[in-house]
């Protein structure tokens, strides 16, 4: 028996709310508790929603943590895979997100220190050479101007995905959805073993991201200058 | 006082206020304090002072050398920031008599008294002032000169009610802190017991969001009758055209408001808060109650590198919008209407001023002219009054054309005619010119 408060699809459609979330996810956005009225709405409308979601070749998922998100299986629907640097920052956020210093700001989180866990989690020469696999030689001023770039430009994306909000330039504030990015620890078994489940349902795909050119995602994303730091080291070096 | 803050914060810089207070210093206050608080005393002679100070330095620095000199030193540090007054007024006849002075006792009572907002003093102080504020209704009934309505209206509302009022801001004040220190606490108990703090966390949010509840249902019950008790005393205030009562009464309301808005305000962001942490314990906490998921998780992010892995998302593109068809569109060629341009010219007055210029300053040469100042007094009354200013300039010019001139370093400003004045150049004697 439903406990939907919609008779049928055509119901589900018809709310003022369809519009707007199913945008949101086909964009790729968790939409979670955070999000008021559009997640009361997918709670109330999931059993009308799914199959209908089937039907593009996609899935839609609700977690425990309180967050809902589409994830396709098919050609139907575009997809993509998050870059290295939006998937360092994401795991590194929820690693934030699980300590209890966060608690004490009801999840809040400043830039700066998401720079210092970053650096000391992986080290300087480690994150530089990750978030720059194409760059060799690195001068220490550009590569920390870079580093900021790029975890700058990851934010920005993670936010849109509804893993973060932005509260302002110095502060973010933690969404439960970033817990996707600890999936493969969450049980005891072997990650190896976790990884290959999610690499099968479709959540995640395992090696080197196919990175598109820098300037190529800016124009497409936004159109905003994706002129870089690196970008202008090359340009003064001819 | 003045009441514009501009005006305030600009005196209190030229001024050049600051406060420097070392933790002995606040230790020495604090021992004045709690004496003068149980020995009943008004002052203190110099002698106990500086016993104060000793048995303070035995505490706080037990090593330290020649306390009685660091007493001195410290009597007139805190005399220097206003802390300590000197009260007797007998100058070297005698050794001092001390008080503590208002801004000394707020420091110390800031960091001695635990004032925070408890639903006991809350009620005792609304209670208090719906009762004060009665009197002052009734006071205002009665009131029919301007005496009366300053002495049994103003002066009341101003002092009793606003200690009152101002109690409860205090108040307030001090439990945001305390809510601070349980956001603090929380956190604190997680990072050292993990699972086991779950309870003691419930407990303490539960505690805070009791105590806020209660508040926030007293201030709402309370200040709509206290606003409903100031309104009705501004009103009898307006009908007996009082200005100042009423003014009086108008900042008490806004007070209140405040105080009000504070309790709704408060209540919302633990509310937020309440829902995270609850959330947190429930779906982090309870699932991973060996806290393993963070180790696992961090050993995840530092090997990333290594064995790298993506989260797959959608990513369906936004749907594009065609510009509406157009034909093609002929834009007229630039154009401005046709004018006749050949118009004939204005007749105007000659510009031949300037003309006479030199035989002027010739003139006024030979006439003895001894500096530019005394040709230039020479040759202004010659032009109207509007063309004085340019041609001084065209004096200088042609004073330098036909001459040497001579000045010192320094030039001096004389004047040639009324608003207008020169740097002076000295001349050379006829013989010398040109």
């Amino acid at each position: 028996m439903t406990t939907s408060s919609f008779q049928s699809l055509e119901e589900a459609i018809s709310d003022e709310h369809f519009p707007e979330v199913d945008l949101a996810l086909r964009r790729g956005r968790h939409v979670g508790r955070d999000d008021g009225t559009a997640y009361d709405y997918l709670v109330d409308a999931l059993d009308h929603l799914e199959p209908f979601y089937r039907r593009f070749g996609c899935e839609l998922m609700q977690r425990a943590d309180g967050y809902f998100y589409l994830l396709p299986s098919g050609d139907r629907l575009g997809r993509r895979q998050l870059t290295a640097g939006e998937m360092l920052v994401g795991q590194t956020l929820a690693l934030m997100y699980l300590d209890p210093a966060t608690l004490q700001h009801g999840g809040m989180v400043q830039r700066e220190t998401l720079l210092q866990r970053l650096s000391g989690l992986l080290g300087t020469e480690t994150l530089v050479r990750t978030l720059n696999p194409r760059r060799r030689k690195f001068d220490e001023r550009i590569a920390a101007e870079t580093v900021r770039t790029k975890v700058a430009e990851a934010l920005r994306r993670l936010t849109d995905l509804g893993f973060i909000d932005s509260v302002d330039d110095a502060m973010l504030r933690l969404r439960p959805a970033l817990m996707r990015f600890a999936e493969p620890v969450r049980d005891l078994s072997d990650r190896q073993a976790a990884l290959e489940r999610l690499v099968r349902s479709g959540e995640i795909t395992l090696g080197e991201a196919v990175e598109k050119d820098d300037s190529d995602e800016e124009d497409e994303n936004d159109g905003s200058d994706g002129h870089s730091a690196e970008d202008d080291e090359e340009e003064a070096g001819g | 006082m003045p009441s514009d803050p501009s005006r305030l914060i600009a005196a209190l810089a030229r001024d050049r206020i600051n406060l420097d207070l070392k933790t002995l210093d606040l230790c020495f206050l604090a021992g004045l304090y709690l004496r003068a608080d149980r020995a009943s005393l008004a002052s203190f002679e110099e002698d106990v002072l500086i016993d104060m100070f000793e048995q303070v330095c035995d505490v706080v620095d037990p090593g330290a050398e020649r306390p009685r000199k660091r007493a001195t030193h410290a009597i007139q540090r805190l005399r220097d920031q206003r802390m300590l007054a000197r009260v007797d007024g007998a100058g070297i006849v005698r050794s001092g008599e001390y008080t503590l002075t208002r801004l000394a006792a707020a420091v110390v009572e800031y960091f001695l008294a635990d004032e925070a907002l408890t639903r006991e003093s809350l009620t005792l102080l609304t209670g208090t002032l719906r009762a004060q504020l009665a009197e002052i209704l009734a006071a205002a009934r009665r009131a029919e000169t301007e005496d009366a309505w300053r002495e049994h209206v103003v002066a009341p509302l101003r002092i009793t009610v606003g200690d009152l009022v101002g109690g409860i801001e205090r108040r307030q004040r001090g439990l945001d802190s305390q809510q601070e220190e349980v956001q603090a606490e929380i956190a604190k108990l997680l990072q050292v017991d993990w699972f086991g703090a779950v309870d003691r966390c419930q407990s303490l949010l539960d505690t805070t969001t009791n105590t806020l509840r209660e508040l926030n249902e007293v201030l709402l019950r309370d200040t709509h009758h206290f606003v409903a008790l100031l309104q009705e005393i501004q009103a009898l205030a307006s009908e007996a055209e009082q200005a100042e009562p009423e003014e009086a009464v108008q900042r008490v309301i806004e007070h209140v408001d405040r105080i009000a808005a504070w309790g709704g305000a408060r209540q919302r962001a633990w509310s937020e808060y309440y829902q995270y942490v609850h959330r947190y314990l429930r779906d982090v906490v309870r699932l991973d109650p060996d806290r393993a998921l963070s180790q696992r998780l961090r050993e995840q992010v530092a090997n990333w590198p290594s064995t790298p892995f993506h989260l797959l998302v959608a990513a369906a593109p936004s749907i594009r919008l065609l510009r509406p068809l157009e034909s093609r569109v002929e834009r007229p060629a630039v154009m401005r209407p046709r004018t006749d341009r050949e118009g004939s010219p204005d007749l105007v007055d000659p510009e031949d001023a300037g003309l006479n210029i030199e035989t002027l300053v010739e003139g006024a040469l030979a006439a003895g002219a001894r500096s530019l100042a005394e040709v230039t007094e020479w040759v202004l009354p010659q032009f109207p009054a509007d063309l004085r200013y340019a041609v001084t300039g065209r004096v200088a010019d042609v004073l330098a054309r036909i001459t040497r001139t001579r000045s010192a370093i320094e030039r001096p400003w004389r004047t040639v005619a009324p608003r207008l004045e020169v740097e002076d150049w000295e001349l050379p004697r006829e013989g010398d010119r040109r």
